[in-house]
């Protein structure tokens, strides 16, 4: 209470004024969504009916929710498995090269991703993975430096004493990963698939380069083909559409929060 | 560092060196990939037609060709007046003065804003495009909340004022991210310091200036090189957006690289902008890491 008097009323009112201005776009895509008579302009709806949701919801553009869900989890699950199995060994292990690889993976891990496109389209051709197979692929080799770091600098907080304790009660390797290792990195672990599958639900180049048919296509590659397909622009299907296509992320994002912030916390211990 | 001597690592070495290949492998193909793309920057190879099957290598051609062809130089030109007002001077100075702003603030207000904030950051790019389209246009929200009501005709923003509309869009998309690190930055500014400040006669301003922002110079440098090598290379909600135009008012270097690569088809020239597109990031990351490494 006494921190809050001590706000001046202006500062107050120009918060709310950011507040509002941030969410009006929402309140638009909101009412566009829920209005099937819409006409795209910020109105209240002139009638209220789920028919722009079942729209999106059918045909191709029911195919390209799945097509994303598949194509995120997928990256996701195998970014964690991929870095996670490389992480621990780098973290306890002490190898020969292991600082070169270290520091190769920062320097890895400030390129742009843009600049392996073409040499990535190459590769997708070759390998006859032009499809969201492989976007999942290049997406992992992408995330990899940054996830691997992340899952080194955790594995570094976790004691290695309690393993060591296990492994002297005879616990096998494949317990001493199940019941202990994995739920006390837990957090890191769950912060590298949220940045993965956040990364691939939003992926918008790769898809557009790799994906060839409407039916193939991610979410973001077709909502963004969707724009200027109809004579007029069809608001309401958009705006529901990209509800659809903006839930899994928000979604996500707030069903892991509690580990998102102990994770970050974990990793800025060492990192 | 963990004992070398340990019973348990040395019964667990070998499974977890196999467990660490398929990292590895993926590693060298990152790398393999990079020297790939640097290789292609020197031919003169297409995506379609002969040069696609029987191409050469050209030397410098292709960079030479950056700097006497038009385009390269106007596209960088465009990348860094978007990345300064977009990323530095958006998301960076008010994304700060709002962590500032909020702090003293706890309970319904400051999670209202705070939530007002992460929506746009949780959207996904090309919803955040969708968005910024609709408002933009003739019958959208921007001409019917303010230039209608202030007696102006309604004008299609995105064809008169491209590049601004794309940068106050990415400040609306990106700004919580800076948000979230200052406000973490500014919990790690001990009270006391700032009491003693208050203390010895420091108006508001000198607080900031000189016992603020000296404190956490280190998250600031930590903040610029994320924001400023991802607003650098962005494609993804300027492209949906503009697709580059008008014209090329809005291709930053992505959206010329992707331009010259796959709608012009010459690999070679693209491969060429990623390169310089790599060398320039680097540089700026560089600057920063040294800034994060000097004492406080």
């Amino acid at each position: 209470m006494d921190a809050q008097s001590r706000t001046p009323p202006l500062m107050a009112v120009a918060l709310a004024f950011i507040a509002i201005l941030w969410a009006s776009p929402f309140l638009w895509l909101v009412t566009t969504a829920i209005d099937p008579k819409t006409t795209g302009s910020l109105d209240f709806p002139h009638a209220l009916g789920p028919d722009n949701f079942i729209h999106a919801l059918s045909g191709n553009s029911g195919l390209q929710l799945i097509n994303s869900i598949v194509l995120s989890v997928g990256t996701a699950t195998l970014t964690v498995i991929v870095c996670a199995a490389a992480a621990y060994p780098l973290s306890r292990l002490r190898l020969p090269g292991r600082n070169l690889l270290l520091w190769g993976l920062v320097l890895l891990r400030l390129l742009p991703a843009t600049g392996v496109v073409v040499p990535l389209y190459f590769s997708a051709l070759w390998l006859h993975v032009l499809n969201n197979f492989g976007v999942m692929l290049a997406l992992t080799v992408l995330n990899l430096p940054f996830a691997l770091l992340l899952l080194k600098n955790f594995f570094d907080t976790v004691p290695i004493e309690l393993e060591e304790a296990a492994y002297v009660e005879g616990a096998s390797l494949f317990q001493i990963i199940t019941q202990i290792l994995m739920p006390l990195s837990r957090s890191g672990l769950v912060v590298v698939w949220f940045f993965s599958f956040t990364g691939a639900w939003n992926e918008f180049l790769l898809p557009l380069i790799f994906s060839r048919t409407a039916a193939g296509f991610p979410m973001s590659v077709g909502l963004f083909s969707a724009f200027g397909q109809h004579g007029a622009v069809d608001y309401g299907f958009l705006a529901a559409y990209s509800m659809i296509y903006a839930a899994p992320a928000v979604l996500v994002y707030f069903l892991l929060r509690r580990n998102l912030n102990t994770g970050f916390a974990g990793v800025g211990v060492k990192g | 560092m963990a004992s070398q001597t340990s019973p348990w690592l040395r019964s667990a070495r070998a499974p977890m060196l196999i467990a660490m290949l398929p990292a590895l492998l993926m590693i060298a193909v990152l790398i393999y990939l990079t020297g790939w793309a640097i290789a292609y920057s020197f031919t003169n190879l297409e995506l379609t037609g002969v040069n696609s099957i029987n191409w050469r290598w050209i030397g410098f051609d292709n960079y030479v060709r950056l700097f006497t062809r038009h385009g390269f130089l106007e596209s960088l030109w465009v990348t860094v007046i978007f990345t300064f007002f977009s990323a530095i001077v958006g998301q960076s100075v008010f994304g700060f003065s709002l962590a500032l702003a909020l702090r003293p603030l706890y309970g319904v207000g400051r999670t209202l804003v705070e939530a007002a904030l992460m929506l746009g950051w949780l959207l996904p790019d090309i919803v955040a495009s969708f968005l910024w389209l609709a408002a933009v246009s003739s019958p959208g929200l921007l001409n019917a909340l303010v230039l209608r009501p202030l007696g102006m005709q309604p004008i299609d923003l995105l064809a008169q004022y491209a590049l601004p509309v794309v940068i106050i869009a990415n400040v609306w998309k990106g700004t919580a991210w800076s948000y979230l690190l200052f406000s973490a930055a500014l919990d790690s500014v001990p009270r006391d310091v700032m009491e003693a400040a208050r203390v010895d006669g420091a108006t508001g301003l000198q607080r900031i200036f000189l016992v603020v922002l000296p404190m956490i110079r280190a998250h600031i440098a930590t903040n610029m090189l994320f924001i400023t090598i991802w607003t650098f290379t962005y494609f993804t909600l300027i492209y949906s957006l503009t697709g580059g135009g008008p014209g090329t008012q809005t291709e930053v270097l992505s959206i010329f690289m992707y331009h010259q690569s796959f709608g012009v088809g010459k690999l070679g020239n693209g491969a060429a902008i990623s390169v310089a597109m790599m060398l320039i990031v680097g540089v700026l990351s560089i600057f920063y890491l040294r800034q994060l490494k000097e004492p406080k």
